[in-house]
């Protein structure tokens, strides 16, 4: 007894370089052998809510899509944008991209890249990528008013005018929905504040863990649809695009967030266990100076 | 002394007052200032105001290296990447492109094996489509760093159309376009580096948890009770949890919240023990093995929604609420010119 | 006190009076419980800031956080380390990285009075320039322009990680026994807090990024939760004008509070049924 309780004092205060090596291996493993640690992936309410929206878009709709992210959040939140773009895609929906973050044009670049040339969809004609502009909110609150007044080349340098896409599209009241992939400041907040709820256009967003925090009581207040909680919550709504996809007959690759998530279950079960295991030391060693102290 | 002192404190004070109350006036540029120029502002102001700092990094890694200050070394890898960055930003485009006109439809095949060599084609009957619809001008798919890579490739294809260009993609959008230069540096540099550093976050949090999470007290064990909760309850694992765990786990916590209150230890454990049997049996007779019947609170995914739509909601809007009315205070109090921290 | 109370109210009374003479016309529609939420917290505040420069005593729960500055500065000095203040990683348009100035100029008078080394990496050039002059300022209030150099306060990067990696090599290598985190925050404060840990310094955060105030309070030693941040300056300033504002804070808090009851009572009636009247769309929250 006294030995086991000498071995969990001493693993009670181990460095934390093996707590790193722990970590770290608990995410290494499902990685190299994901054979053998697939979890199922059961789709929560906020992100059936997602889903459901986007998905009752009519083909032909008009949807923004702001990439607030960098690379940094990249693993988070890039698997949202690619699940979203192929739902988008799928139903004949216009997306016209914007970026509120400078990296936020190479992470739509990206998505765009991965996506568009599979559903064979043309840049110019079924969807634009407008660019990033610097000003936060006050960028939102242009594109309320005038598109225009904001922007008036894309990305590569195309006047609006001459793009087919952007006929008959003047402010954030010509687009049906609005989703915003956020990490930070200027994000969904700022969309919420400025845009959807002033104006009433519905919206949804995709946003790291951390952030969900802070987000939630706009979901909560209806006033944004739903959200995709980090690799979690981009998991789910993957896996809820790639089964409904695959009835109607469109092969959808797994995407990164649900080949991570059996790395993130293993990584969250090994911090529980070394919260367990500290508390276990701390328990002992309280005990013992209790014991040692005057009764 | 006056610039120095009651300038800023006019400056602010006039313009926060404009910019607050503007908000409110029936008068179109009044309106278009406050909501759009006085953030533009700014931001250029902002934007010239990097040069200050560019230049002071600059000038303290030059003096490190100059006078061969403590880890000089790693100074030069800071200039040589702040060098890199100017050159591929303002002085080398990198982003060349060739440009096929009047091709001819026989040899749409040869095209593709050509471009091929230079990237991969995911779907090369769907490339071959995109080429035919577009004979007349095609712009090859892939953006050439050098301009001596893109006149090779050009020579290459010229036998397949009547005219191949080579081009140079216009200043501000090389710095977007993939596969130039800069966007090189981007994907194969910076990426890696911003997400190494945003993945030490993943150590860190385990590090902090295992050391801060401890049972002190009854907030401290409600934190941790959460976290525990809510990290299990995100992740697929959760769901592998049978109910009969967490209606255990529900026991125990019920008599770790009564124990205080009950002297007698064999009360208490009887307590424990007939709550644990009772659960038990009511999950055989009701069979809450299968899912559609199994109660809500016994599923740790469920109970970790709740915790997120209900306690963690509630508990983000009163800290928003007190940290806006901070806000309020503190913007009151620079309007004003109480405080100055310019 | 009470003339001053009559005379705020009636001033108050004349602009909200004008301000409905004019709706539509000089003002826009659609903002008026705005303009008059604006009036009343203005009016709140304005009332005690002058009650406190009258000479009123106005009473402010010790906050710990603040009474360990001092404590912090102290054990850097007797170390024979610096003193790391990180500002947050927005810039001076965000109303935390001014409070967080505020705060810096109060530590750099500490810094400066014992003489210890103060080190002030910034991510905004902006906050760079502010950041200096506050600290200038501060060295010649304490008597000790010699000891200010521009240098103490420099630039790292205008990326977050780049930012935070830079930080966290400052403080492995330098080894600060006192690090004070005061102002906006997103992910890079765990990897700050940490780091900070591992060296062993004293860590005092504050910010108002509700979502980084758990990794504060689980890695520093003291951490100013939400408006205690805000309210940080006033504390440590001692201005009447100042701790009057914060007294001004609590009353409007305490007005919501009164607001946010009387209007889940009258809703949650309406919705049994047992009143017609709407007092969401009353005050125009519909």
């Amino acid at each position: 007894m006294d030995i086991l309780k000498k071995i969990f004092i001493a693993l009670g205060s181990m460095d934390r370089r093996f707590i790193f090596l722990l970590v770290g291996f608990s995410v290494l493993l499902p990685k190299l052998y994901p054979d053998f640690f697939t979890l199922p992936i059961k789709a929560s309410s906020h992100s059936e809510r997602v889903f459901a929206e986007i998905d009752a878009l009519e083909n032909g709709a008009k949807v923004l899509v702001s990439f607030e992210y960098g690379p940094s959040t990249k693993p988070e939140i890039h698997p949202s944008a690619i699940a979203l773009l192929n739902h988008l895609f799928s139903k004949d929906i216009k997306v016209y991209a914007v970026a509120l973050w400078p990296d936020g044009n190479f992470m739509a670049t990206e998505a765009f890249s991965a996506v568009a040339e599979k559903y064979g969809k043309q840049y110019g004609k079924d969807y634009v990528n407008l660019g990033y502009k610097p000003g936060g909110e006050a960028v939102v609150k242009g594109l309320a008013s005038d598109i225009r007044t904001m922007y008036t080349v894309d990305l590569l340098g195309n006047e609006l005018d001459e793009i087919i896409v952007m006929e008959n599209v003047k402010n954030l009241l010509d687009f049906d929905f609005i989703f915003s992939l956020s990490a930070g400041y200027p994000g969904s907040k700022e969309w919420v504040q400025f845009a959807c709820d002033p104006l009433g256009i519905p919206m949804s967003t995709g946003c790291t863990s951390i952030q969900v925090t802070d987000i939630i009581p706009y979901v909560e207040n209806d006033q944004i649809k739903g959200i995709l909680s980090g690799m979690p919550g981009a998991a789910e709504y993957e896996q809820l695009v790639r089964n409904t996809l695959s009835l109607r007959g469109i092969d959808v690759n797994p995407g990164k967030a649900s080949i991570n998530m059996a790395a993130q279950s293993m990584a969250h079960i090994v911090i529980v266990m070394l919260i367990i295991l500290g508390n276990i030391t701390y328990y002992l060693t309280r005990k013992s100076t209790k014991k040692g102290g005057v009764k | 002394m006056f610039l120095k002192r009651q300038m800023p404190t006019i400056i602010a004070i006039s313009v926060g007052l404009f910019i607050l109350f503007g908000h409110f006036i029936n008068y179109e540029p009044i309106q278009h200032f406050v909501d759009n120029d006085a953030t533009q502002w700014f931001d250029i102001i902002a934007s010239f105001a990097i040069f200050l700092g560019a230049l002071n990094m600059l000038k303290l890694q030059v003096l490190k290296v100059a006078k061969k200050q403590k880890n000089w070394q790693y100074s030069i890898l800071a200039i040589l990447g702040f060098a890199f960055a100017i050159f591929a930003g303002f002085f080398f485009r990198g982003a060349n492109y060739v440009n096929l006109t009047e091709i001819d439809p026989d040899k749409v095949t040869q095209l593709i094996t050509h471009i091929s060599t230079i990237q991969d084609i995911k779907d090369p009957l769907l490339m071959k489509k995109s080429i035919n619809s577009s004979l007349a001008d095609y712009e090859i798919p892939k953006i050439f760093i050098s301009r001596s890579n893109a006149n090779h490739f050009a020579g290459l294809v010229s036998g397949l159309a009547t005219d191949v260009t080579v081009g140079s993609k216009p200043w501000g959008a090389h710095v977007q376009i993939e596969g130039s230069l800069f966007s090189w540096m981007f994907f194969k540099v910076f990426t890696p580096l911003s997400s190494t550093m945003f993945a030490l976050l993943a150590f860190f949090v385990a590090s902090a948890s295992y050391r801060a999470f401890r049972i002190r007290n009854f907030e401290a064990t409600l934190l941790l009770v959460a976290g525990i909760i809510l990290m299990i309850g995100r992740v697929p694992v959760g769901e592998l949890i049978p109910w009969w765990v967490v209606s255990t786990l529900i026991v125990f916590g019920f008599g770790a919240l009564i124990a205080p209150l009950i002297m007698d230890k064999k009360i208490l454990f009887g307590i424990i023990f007939c709550g644990f049997f009772a659960s038990i049996g009511l999950g055989i007779i009701f069979d809450w093995s299968l899912a559609v019947n199994t109660p809500e609170i016994l599923s740790i995914t469920n109970i970790s929604e709740w915790i997120f739509d209900y306690p963690t909601a509630a508990g983000s809007r009163a800290i928003m609420i007190g940290i806006a009315l901070g806000i309020i205070a503190t913007s009151f109090r620079i309007i004003l010119g109480i405080e100055k921290p310019f | 006190m009470n003339n001053k109370l009559l005379l705020i109210g009636i001033v108050s009374f004349i602009i909200i009076f004008v301000y409905w003479l004019g709706y539509g016309l000089l003002f826009v529609e659609g903002n008026s419980a705005t303009f008059i939420g604006i009036i009343l917290v203005s009016s709140t505040i304005f009332f005690y800031i002058d009650a406190a420069r009258s000479g009123k005593e106005i009473y402010l729960r010790p906050i710990a956080g603040l009474k360990a500055i001092e404590e912090a500065v102290g054990r850097a000095t007797e170390m024979g380390k610096s003193v790391l203040f990180v500002p947050g990683i927005s810039d001076m348009d965000q109303v935390d990285t001014v409070a967080g100035i505020n705060i810096l100029g109060h530590v750099a008078e500490i810094t400066a009075k014992y003489e210890t080394d103060l080190n002030v990496p910034t991510c905004r050039a902006i906050v760079m320039e502010s950041a200096r002059e506050s600290c200038r300022e501060s060295y010649l209030r304490a008597g000790r322009p010699d000891l200010y150099y521009d240098d103490i306060v420099h630039y790292i990067s205008d990326d977050q990680f780049a930012y935070a990696a830079g930080v966290n090599g400052v403080m492995i290598r330098e080894k600060p026994a006192a690090c004070f985190y005061q102002g906006k925050f997103y992910a890079e404060s765990l990897l700050l807090a940490e780091t900070g840990n591992s060296i062993g310094a004293i860590q005092i955060a504050g910010t108002g990024s509700a979502s980084q105030i758990p990794f504060f309070v689980t890695a520093c030693d003291y951490t100013l939760i939400g408006e205690e941040f805000f309210a940080a300056s006033a504390y440590l300033s001692n201005k009447p004008e100042l701790i009057g504002s914060i007294k001004g804070q609590d009353i409007v808090k305490f007005m919501v509070i009164v607001i946010m009851i009387t209007v889940f009572v009258f809703d949650t009636v309406r919705q049994m049924g047992l009143l017609d009247f709407n007092i969401l769309t009353f005050l125009g929250l519909n």
